[in-house]
């Protein structure tokens, strides 16, 4: 584990270029690259997470380390094999309608990424009816929906009702966020869960797969 | 019994389950509430005035009363925004609490400094600019019409008449139905010589000619949280009185956004903060009648300019879809309405103006902002103008050009969102300096403190980030320098991060203290960020260089009371030529005196509605970047406060272990020069400590020192018959300053040994360390922060984690 401290260091502080040498020697030394993502640039990523949550960093931050993990990422991608690549579950994420916020919901996307799930961004502005397409397209495990105003909140439990009126509520978990939205709220609208920030967004996506 | 008798004592059994008695103190008012609802919704029909920002969505935690009858304690998740200490006391939120059965609360005291509430009221005249004199046309003038004789005899009707008396001009004469009323008797009581009062060609009343020159009207600056008044005489276009008082809307919410979820909630939400607004004008009509001695049948005219959402409520219109993608509001003319169908109390054929809007965001205040600028009236400076309330409005350009931007800047810069934060009234910090190594605070009213509003927040981050007890990335940390240090205990470690103590409970007002939180800092910054970027997004919509603004304009009440280099400092404003900045005091009313003035520049701002480009910034992904690049605080601003003295303190405390290198190489005293010549080559340095073979120091070797021996052909001489034994050392432990004072030399590396072993080698000091402990002390005399971000990628030496390590090791 120790083997990658300095790389999760470097993915923490967001200092691309020590993170790229850090994963090219971690390949030189013969380290099998799923151990590069996991125990280097992913459990980086959980601490970022982590000081997010805390407030020790801030979006400028969580942004930096993220873009550091992507570019340690286009090293290794190459070197896993097809198939090889397990992923956490399936997210869709998008802002709902009548809300253009893209920035907190693309950092949940980044770091529930981060933490090795496959994402399906749909943007913002999407409509319950979109959700519901993608859902069908995409079999997702999770549906996770953002939302800036307390106006358009009301599009939650909207999206949540076309969900369950196409007969997929059962077959995925629904999560909720936003400045606004309180986990009051999420019970309320019978959201499966709620999550202050973005390090908060990828424990409880993990906690509603059993991941541990 | 009877059937019909029994179904109606179920009803009413039914009812008596269904609803539950509050009972509020100290209004001792009794409310029967529907069971379930929440004590803040059984409160807001009512004039009990409570606490909040959020409209009641269980965010902020500010709506806090007092439980009077047994409570338990609610489950953990609704804990977070109470002390152990409030909820002992049965406080709780009023938002989160839900009324199962009867109950009674306690209210906080009514609010009784509405006295000294610090709005904005006046304006600031510049550059000499005033009303030209031949704008000078009010929007309701008076004439003077004489009826001749000839006219009078041959039975024309009365509106007929005038018609003919007043000439080609008025050939289409109107009158309201109210003027007719009462024309014949008016007429006659004049004997058809008096004063007509004309708005456009309606004619709204008929006066004595005593009446002549007694012409006043009204203007209106809908503020989101405040509302101002002025009277003003139309004769001389002089301000008589003004009058200003909060916007009662507040408790559906601080912000637009809440109230217009109230809105969209509430069958009768429209018309319920329509009823509140018009009864908080109605008030200050009062007051401004009052001071001046006129009545109100003397008021012909007003004009109103506020945000969007505000002019549709006072004309009760449904602003619920500005809300939301594509914020689409019902009207956008500047409209002209009779006063009294509003419920405004003036003459009864009064007429409203409403100042035109140009989007959602952009509403008649901008405009008027404008038009007080006098930005639109020149082509050829490029002027900034921003207008920091509630809400963030920005315009840039010239009357050929002019574009604007809106941003959600306002929560925190006006106190809401913010853990002690409060507006402008007494006991609002509003201003914060650094002296004699203490902060001192001005608050309004010349009271003990109760929190900070917008510019004191702006203040104290500002010199916080100027003593490195903010760093750049907004983290608060301990201050390490000497300048700071009796600020040291202020910082407070909770829940990772720190706080700061602004005021403890005996310095505050009401014993409790005053804490700007980390998370306050966060605020801050998504504030700031969000009008720097909208600035910037503008600039590069325009085409322009921030060099090319000739005049920056502020408006609005922070805009007027934050200091200018406080405001650059945290990067709320762009550096700019402080010379530049004009402060036009509260410009949306300014602007609606011209226009109330002035029938051309009611025109001109219809016209400006029309031409001016809004950049809508929700759908741009290139102010999402700036937002982002706009986070941090500024790094590298000149320093202006106590600069000297910080730099030097820091200097003389930086230690040689804190930035020395760790990681140098080092050569063997057995070592041949020509292996020496190859380590320089490759390492590209100048020399290297020399260590024996049990890894003591020994000397040091330099390229002076290699370059004599291979001058005497010593090429197979050992390092260690050519390095120099007599050395100058230092110790972690010395300060930096301590060993430069020690020695005139000029040593390009000094070995770093234990102070208990002087052979035991733990690092360099080199000059290019001393160096950047200078350049460091200079650019972080402020906003000290981590430095890994500082180090130059070619020194490959871990100078910034031994620095970082020993940064974060003192703050933590």
């Amino acid at each position: 584990m120790s083997d990658f401290k300095a790389l999760s260091d470097a993915v923490i502080k967001g200092d691309i270029n020590a993170a790229v040498a850090q994963t090219q020697q971690a390949l030189e030394a013969g380290h099998n690259p799923h151990d590069v993502i996991d125990k280097g640039l992913v459990a980086g990523m959980d601490e970022v997470g982590n000081r997010f949550s805390k407030g020790q960093f801030f979006v400028p931050q969580m942004l930096r380390a993220a873009k550091t993990m992507q570019e340690c990422m286009k090293l290794l991608h190459p070197l896993l094999k097809e198939g090889d690549v397990v992923s956490k579950g399936k997210i869709l994420i998008g802002t709902v309608k009548g809300d253009l916020h893209d920035i907190g919901k693309n950092l949940v996307a980044m770091m529930l990424e981060g933490a090795g799930f496959e994402i399906v961004d749909l943007g913002v502005d999407v409509p319950p009816e979109k959700f519901v397409e993608k859902v069908q397209e995409n079999r997702p495990d999770i549906v996770a929906m953002s939302a800036l105003l307390s106006t358009t909140m009301p599009a939650m439990p909207q999206t949540i009702t076309a969900i369950e009126k196409a007969g997929l509520r059962d077959k995925v978990k629904v999560m909720i966020g936003g400045a606004p939205v309180t986990e009051k709220y999420a019970q309320e609208i019978k959201s499966d869960g709620y999550a202050s920030d973005a390090g908060g967004a990828v424990n409880k996506a993990k906690g509603l797969l059993g991941i541990p | 019994m009877d059937k019909e008798l029994k179904q109606k004592r179920v009803r009413k059994k039914k009812e008596q389950l269904d609803f539950v008695w509050l009972h509020v103190l100290p209004k001792d008012l009794w409310l029967k509430v529907r069971r379930g609802e929440t004590v803040w919704e059984a409160l807001q029909p009512t004039d009990v005035e409570i606490g909040g920002d959020c409209g009641g969505l269980g965010k902020c935690g500010k709506c806090k009363v007092k439980i009077l009858s047994p409570v338990g304690i609610p489950p953990i998740r609704e804990r977070d925004l109470l002390t152990e200490d409030e909820l002992d006391q049965g406080i709780r939120l009023a938002c989160r609490t839900g009324l199962k059965r009867d109950l009674v609360v306690s209210t906080e005291e009514a609010d009784s400094d509405q006295d000294y509430v610090q709005i904005l009221t006046t304006s600031h005249t510049h550059g000499g600019r005033h009303l030209p004199v031949h704008y000078f046309e009010p929007l309701v003038e008076k004439r003077l019409v004489t009826v001749s004789g000839g006219i009078q005899v041959d039975g024309l009707a009365d509106l007929e008449r005038l018609r003919l008396a007043m000439g080609p001009a008025y050939q289409k004469l109107k009158s309201t139905l109210n003027c007719l009323q009462t024309l014949p008797e008016a007429l006659r009581a004049t004997g058809y010589d008096g004063v007509a009062v004309l708005h456009e060609d309606f004619l709204l009343a008929w006066q004595d000619r005593a009446e002549m020159f007694h012409q006043y009207g009204i203007v209106f600056d809908l503020g989101t949280s405040t509302l101002v008044g002025k009277l003003i005489n139309l004769v001389d276009g002089v301000e008589v009185a003004v009058a200003s008082c909060l916007n009662s809307q507040s408790r559906y919410g601080t912000n637009v956004i809440s109230r217009l979820q109230y809105v969209r909630n509430h069958p009768r939400g429209v018309e319920n903060l329509h009823r509140i607004l018009i009864k908080n004008l109605n008030q200050l009509c009062a007051h401004l009648l009052e001071t001046a001695g006129v009545k109100a049948e003397d008021v012909f005219v007003a004009v109103a300019a506020g945000n969007t959402a505000m002019q549709h409520l006072l004309l009760k219109l449904n602003a619920s879809w500005i809300a939301e993608a594509p914020f689409t509001p019902v009207v956008t003319d500047g409209m002209a309405v009779r006063a009294s169908e509003t419920g405004l109390m003036l003459h009864p054929d009064a007429v409203l103006h409403v100042m035109p809007a140009k989007s959602g965001y952009i509403g008649g205040d901008l405009l008027g902002v404008i038009l007080a600028s006098g930005a639109s009236e020149q082509e050829e400076e490029i002027v900034l103008g921003l207008d920091l309330g509630t809400n963030g409005e920005i315009f840039l350009g010239n009357g050929s050009r002019m574009m604007t931007c809106s941003v959600a800047a306002g929560p925190a810069l006006e106190g809401a969102r913010i853990s002690d934060g409060m507006i402008a009234k007494a006991g609002a910090i509003q201003s914060v300096s650094f002296e004699g190594g203490d902060l001192h605070y001005l608050v309004v009213g010349n009271i003990k403190p109760k929190g900070l509003c917008g510019s004191g927040l702006v203040e104290l981050v500002a010199v916080l980030l100027e003593l490195g007890i903010i760093d750049h990335e907004g983290l608060i940390r301990r201050p390490r320098n000497k300048v700071a240090r009796k600020l040291r205990s202020r910082v407070v470690r909770r829940g990772g991060v720190n706080d700061f103590l602004v005021c403890s409970a005996d310095e505050s007002f009401h014993g409790k203290p005053i804490y700007l939180r980390q998370r306050d800092v966060r605020e801050l910054q998504l504030a700031k960020a969000a009008v720097a970027a909208g600035i910037r997004t503008l600039i590069e919509e325009m085409g322009v260089e921030i060099d090319d603004i000739s005049q920056v304009y502020l408006a609005g009440a922070l805009g007027n009371y934050v200091n200018r280099h406080s405001a650059m400092r945290i990067g709320l404003l762009p550096r700019f030529d402080p010379d530049k900045l004009v402060l036009l005091g509260n410009a949306a009313g300014t602007g609606a005196s011209m226009v109330i003035l002035s029938r051309e520049y009611w025109q001109m701002a219809k016209a400006l509605a029309v031409s001016i480009e809004h950049v809508e910034l929700s759908w741009r992904t290139d102010f999402d970047d700036h937002f982002v690049a706009n986070m941090d605080f500024p790094k590298d601003n000149a320093l202006h406060l106590h600069n000297n003295e910080a730099l030097n303190h820091i200097v003389s405390e930086v230690s040689v272990g804190e930035v020395m290198t760790t990681h140098y190489p080092t050569i063997r005293t057995t070592a041949t020069v020509l292996e020496m010549n190859n380590l320089l080559r490759d390492t590209g340095r100048h020399g290297f400590p020399v260590l024996d073979e049990n890894g003591r120091l020994f000397g040091v070797a330099t390229i002076a020192d290699l370059s004599r021996a291979l001058e005497k052909g010593g090429n197979d001489l050992r390092v260690g018959e050519i390095a120099t034994q007599e050395l100058f050392v230092a110790f972690p432990d010395q300060l930096l300053d301590e060993v430069l004072g020690a020695t005139r030399e000029d040593y390009g590396r000094i070995p770093v040994v234990e102070r208990d072993d002087m052979r035991c080698l733990v690092g360099v000091l080199r000059r290019q360390d001393i160096m950047k402990a200078y350049r460091l002390a200079l650019k972080k005399a402020t906003a000290r922060e981590n430095g890994c971000n500082e180090i130059p990628e070619s020194d490959n030496d871990n100078w910034s984690e031994a620095l970082n390590g020993a940064r974060q090791g003192n703050g933590n």
